[in-house]
């Protein structure tokens, strides 16, 4: 789950990090309200859940109530990649000249096994293109995941990436960043840009922070941070049914029985000319009411043309798949042709019943190959028309 | 023979008394796997379908001899099951469980590798754990610790199989088996980001084993693990590798249903991946049933 800014900095807050002050506003007159009681410039931020804020004009820098109040009315509501702006964090606004800006982050690293604490002098800016630009200056250093990062360790990392400042409060902060990201179950934190002011004290002006969804059960507090209407409708439906789903940008809705094989669908329906409208893993042993949710779903999705089942029945049965399928065309849900490959357990009983049903907008296909190939086809085809 | 299980594994099972466990105890009982006693804390003394179930892997391993555990406990507990299963000093551990805290698995992973080295350094055999979130592994004609179906691999081979994702090792398992090539040992690592054995863990095991002629790596989107693997059979390999990437299609930031097939920035890209293994010389598969013409073209030079 992603945290918006303000819900970031709540957390780090919480772990004893000095964080920039700031408030949540909804309108141009709490942004206003929240100005004045600051009684000096401030930022009026864009809290949405994708990168380059700043660059679309999420970010406004109001040197006066007035007009933070006209930035409050110009971000709210406005649209970035796609999402409305509901939200904006007001927060002092610090002299960036008279300090200096740098980066530290962890980030989950499969190639260590555990956390990998980043830190450079280029503070301020996307971390990807420092990486990309000048590699070299970016510290990495593993954590530990059992005793977390050790000050002495944090200390070490800011001497090589080259901070200047109070080193002990420097290295301080990243021990408490490195506790929030173990206590909190972080896939990714960032502190960016860490500021460090005249006086050697660092504050954090800016956070990301992504919590590991295997953990949520025991973040319950966190839970009602969600939230539902900066997801697509159809994500949060597929979550109710606990299926993997993700919304893509193509016109063959694309589902099967396991997260590497739909992986493979979706590069077999590339190969096929046409794009895939969804990833959709209806997970091992589906019973036919399951099925049928799927297809449900996929239906709904007006940028589905045809639907491309790719099952390799283990413990999932083809005839139960079928059953789902043919349910779903008795009860009108299924108005879309499902072009299908299920190899496997109970395969001929399926081919059974489609026979039974002898409808042409359910086909079964002997490879995933051929049924593919024709889910494109057709889907390609109510496209052009 | 094949590598890590055979005829000879004695298997506990963690869990067996929850559904997971039991329909697949049953499963890799009937695959001829000598499965010989459940965990379950709480319900130790008691008889579960014949097997005797114990409170602890300790007690359990002590009075069967057992030298394998298989976990199907729920996420919450299962990195504990794994450090309860090394601790035991159960030389090899396979997590099935999907959906286990990432920081979870960074403890746990650390902890049974420092006790892995410790039980080297004294002469022992080691201990490897492999998963989580994997479908476990199988040697053809020996013996099933996993869950894979039984009758993909009615046809013992030649052919050693590592994969990421359970569905694809399935997949490659029946073509191979269709093919008459057949497998030596299936092993499947597992779809997330932090697992316990690697591609390149099991690479050097195959290419030690007198039964195995060739390998196929089934690797996906995410991480650099394929990028280790390629690097690794370019240096030490003699045997024929052939790979497949799956989700070569799939856009950059979204999670691909295993939480580690999720490209973030230039890291876990198809691109990268195909290129280590163009540097490896290892010949790519761009479909699956193709992988069986390369492991032929692979075993004919």
């Amino acid at each position: 789950m992603k945290l918006h800014e303000y819900q970031g900095k709540e957390i780090l807050r919480q772990f004893g990090v000095n964080v920039q002050d700031g408030k949540v506003a909804r309108t141009p007159d709490e942004v206003r309200q929240i100005a004045r009681e600051y009684g000096q410039p401030v930022v009026v931020k864009a809290q949405v859940h994708v990168g380059g804020r700043g660059k679309a004009g999420g970010v406004k820098f109001s040197p006066t109530e007035d007009k933070a109040f006209e930035n409050g009315e110009k971000i709210l509501g406005m649209d970035i990649k796609g999402l409305t702006v509901n939200k904006v964090l007001v927060t002092k606004a610090v002299d960036i000249d008279a300090g200096t800006e740098y980066y530290v982050g962890m980030i989950v690293d499969r190639n260590v096994q555990s956390f990998t604490l980043m830190a450079s002098a280029e503070g301020g800016m996307e971390i990807e293109e420092v990486a990309a630009a000048t590699p070299e200056k970016i510290i990495k250093h593993r954590v530990d995941p059992v005793t977390g990062l050790r000050p002495y360790e944090a200390r070490e990392v800011a001497i090589r990436a080259g901070f200047k400042g109070n080193l002990n409060k420097i290295a301080d902060m990243m021990v408490k960043m490195s506790e929030a990201a173990l206590k909190r179950d972080a896939v990714l934190v960032e502190i960016n840009p860490l500021f460090v002011g005249p006086d050697g004290v660092p504050l954090a002006l800016d956070t990301k922070f992504e919590i590991d969804d295997n953990a949520m059960y025991r973040h319950q507090d966190l839970a009602d941070w969600r939230e539902l209407e900066a997801e697509h409708p159809l994500e949060i439906e597929a979550s109710k049914y606990g299926f993997a789903y993700v919304k893509l940008d193509g016109n063959v809705g694309v589902l099967g029985n396991g997260a590497g094989i739909v992986m493979t669908s979706l590069d077999v329906v590339n190969r096929a000319g046409a794009k895939p409208a969804n990833f959709l893993d209806i997970g091992g042993g589906a019973k036919a009411e399951v099925v049928y949710n799927a297809v449900k779903l996929v239906s709904k999705d007006s940028d589905v043309k045809a639907i491309f089942i790719n099952i390799f029945g283990g413990i999932t049965r083809a005839d139960e798949v079928a059953k789902g399928v043919i349910q779903a065309l008795k009860d009108g849900i299924l108005t879309k042709p499902v072009r299908m490959r299920i190899a496997g357990t109970a395969e001929d009983e399926a081919k059974a019943l489609l026979a039974e049903v002898n409808s042409p907008l359910i086909q079964m296909y002997p490879t995933m190959f051929e049924a593919a190939d024709e889910a494109a086809k057709e889907a390609n085809a109510a496209e052009a028309k | 023979m094949g590598i890590l299980v055979d005829k000879n594994s004695k298997v506990i099972v963690q869990g067996m008394t929850g559904r997971e466990g039991a329909s697949h105890s049953r499963a890799m009982k009937e695959f001829g796997t000598q499965v010989v006693a459940g965990v379950t804390p709480g319900k130790g003394g008691t008889d579960f379908e014949g097997w005797p179930v114990y409170n602890s892997v300790a007690e359990a391993k002590e009075k069967h001899g057992a030298n394998v555990s298989i976990i199907f406990v729920p996420p919450a507990g299962a990195a504990d099951a794994v450090l309860e299963a090394a601790h035991a000093g159960m030389p090899l551990i396979v997590l099935i469980t999907e959906g286990v805290p990432t920081v979870d698995m960074m403890r746990a992973v650390q902890e049974v590798n420092q006790l892995d080295a410790q039980n080297r350094a004294q002469g022992g055999q080691g201990i490897r754990l492999i998963g989580g979130n994997c479908p476990g592994l199988v040697t053809n004609g020996e013996a099933k610790v996993g869950i894979m179906p039984n009758k993909i691999y009615t046809n013992p081979g030649r052919i050693g199989l590592i994969s990421r994702s359970g569905t694809l090792t399935y997949e490659a398992a029946k073509l191979l088996n269709d093919a008459g090539l057949g497998t030596s040992t299936t092993v499947g690592i597992g779809g997330d980001p932090v697992i316990g054995t690697t591609f390149a863990d099991v690479l050097p095991l195959f290419e030690a084993d007198p039964d195995t002629d060739a390998v196929i790596v089934i690797g996906e989107i995410g991480g650099a693990d394929e990028e280790a693997a390629a690097a690794y059979i370019a240096e030490n390999m003699k045997k024929p590798v052939v790979a497949f990437i799956s989700g070569r299609s799939a856009p950059k930031g979204k999670r691909m249903g295993h939480a580690g097939a999720i490209i973030m920035g230039d890291v876990g890209t198809p691109e990268s991946k195909l290129a280590a293994f163009a540097a490896a010389n290892v010949p790519v598969a761009d479909t699956m049933p193709e992988i069986i013409d390369l492991v032929k073209q692979a075993l004919n030079k």
